[in-house]
């Protein structure tokens, strides 16, 4: 029980060895680490769990606790090393995938859109600080189901993975984000540009061009900062060139 | 040298830089969040407010995914507040935006930096880790820690530097102001718009999307 805390609390440092080289194969040994205890009298196995734990390994770190999780237990179940590294490499995709779309793509910029609504709406700090809690209490929940399902299930993580939760609300928290984010947009312009003393029809004509930009540029897109920099440029020279 | 309390700054630049991959990524590298609270600490909450929210739709474009390079928002948004706060908003919010951009793509930079210091140290490592030997991995993984932490702070520090030089650099007029302002607040939404558009991918993706800027004007016509 030791152990699983003291993996659940490595987990939340998965990503500081971070390499081209084996990505998150270190952070995965080092969280794997306390669940490999029970190997420690048999040097051996010991150390040839703790070289394959080192491997190359690239998931979402927030679903990473499931690959930990089932690695740890086919090492202690006696696992041909094999089938372990089969493993390894084949949950990788899929965790990866499921937790970009989960979080990155969906819980992260659905809590950011409505974090930007409540401070247009006036509940600034409150907001954040709830978006905040929330977001992590979330994180650390997740966390906490896959290391455990992964412990459960050893070998048949993927399945268990599949029939879960997760591959229904990964497109679904991209539907919620695109509300939220879609909502705050016109609120934010308002928001910004009414700070700034601009009329209604800046911020209309703001949203309404960069709605244009977008759509335009879908195939090939621009980056924005590099365009806001370089458009900030001209206006310098242009407005020193003026006076 | 700073009109700023430095060491609050510098602690949370740091914080926000860690938060960024190695630790926890709880949301506190985003730059609503990283400005909220340098906001409080420079005892001027809407300053960080404004700032945040003008750096977080760029910073929404972003998909940190595998391995790819990504601008580091944290410590780039509180050096921007750092220069914004006490000042009107209209003269502040072009040139802290474009600090904070400057700074949040030279933190993308020192990230590759960082993967690369970490990988020179597991490179002298490998036999040792291929052979099972205890105590290899949690050292290198410290390593990376550590050289995260340093880069986290001198991020920081960099972009408190700047903000201290700029806070004393002459005033821009106030049509240059304004003008700026718009070109900043232009392009936050061409990336959040993009961002958004390319995130959604399908039909029905971008009908929610649609469906929620609707929203948002009916709002916005309802206040």
């Amino acid at each position: 029980m030791i152990g699983l805390g003291r993996t659940f609390l490595r987990l939340a440092a998965l990503q500081a060895s971070w390499t081209y080289e084996r990505m998150q194969g270190i952070g995965i040994a080092v969280a794997m680490e306390p669940l490999l205890a029970p190997l420690a009298d048999n040097i051996e196995r010991a150390r040839a769990a703790r070289a394959r734990s080192a491997q190359y390994f690239n998931a979402h770190p927030f679903l990473a606790g499931a690959a930990v999780g089932a690695l740890a237990q086919a090492e202690l179940d006696g696992e041909p090393g094999e089938r372990i590294l089969r493993l390894r490499t084949a949950l990788s995709g899929p965790l990866g995938a499921l937790g970009d779309q989960l979080f990155w793509a969906g819980i992260v910029p659905a809590a950011m859109g409505l974090a930007m609504l409540g401070v247009t709406q006036g509940y600034g700090l409150g907001v954040i600080a709830l978006t905040v809690l929330g977001y992590n209490a979330l994180r650390i929940v997740v966390t906490a189901w896959g290391l455990r399902v992964g412990l459960a299930h050893g070998l048949r993580v993927a399945h268990a993975i599949s029939e879960s939760w997760l591959p229904k609300a990964a497109p679904r928290a991209g539907d919620v984000a695109a509300v939220l984010i879609g909502a705050a947009v016109p609120m934010v312009a308002a928001w910004l540009l009414r700070g700034s003393g601009e009329p209604v029809r800046a911020t209309v004509l703001v949203v309404a061009g960069a709605v244009a930009l977008g759509v335009l540029t879908l195939r090939r897109p621009l980056s924005a900062p590099r365009l806001t920099v370089g458009a900030a440029a001209l206006t310098l020279l242009w407005r020193w060139s003026a006076a | 040298m700073s009109d700023f309390p430095l060491f609050s700054l510098m602690v949370w630049g740091t914080v926000v830089g860690l938060d960024l991959a190695s630790m926890l990524q709880g949301l506190f590298n985003r730059p609503l969040v990283a400005g909220a609270v340098a906001g409080v600490i420079l005892n001027d909450p809407m300053a960080g407010l404004r700032i945040g929210l003008a750096l977080e739709l760029f910073a929404l474009d972003v998909l940190p995914v595998g391995a790819s390079r990504y601008p580091d928002y944290g410590a780039a948004t509180v050096a921007a507040v750092a220069l914004s706060a006490g000042q009107a908003w209209t003269a502040a919010l072009g040139p802290a935006v474009l600090l904070g951009l400057v700074l949040a793509h030279f933190g993308g930079l020192t990230i590759v930096l960082h993967r690369r210091v970490t990988a020179w140290a597991l490179a002298r490592a490998e036999t040792a880790l291929d052979r099972g030997d205890p105590g290899v991995a949690p050292k290198i993984h410290l390593a990376g820690l550590v050289a995260d932490l340093l880069r986290s702070a001198a991020l920081a520090a960099i972009g408190l530097l700047a903000a201290a030089l700029l806070k004393h650099a002459p005033q821009l007029d106030v049509a240059t102001q304004r003008a700026l302002a718009i070109v900043v607040v232009a392009g936050g939404f061409v990336a959040v718009i993009g961002g958004a558009l390319r995130r959604a991918g399908s039909p029905r993706r971008m009908v929610w999307l649609a469906g929620g800027m609707a929203l948002g004007v009916l709002g916005l016509g309802l206040r």
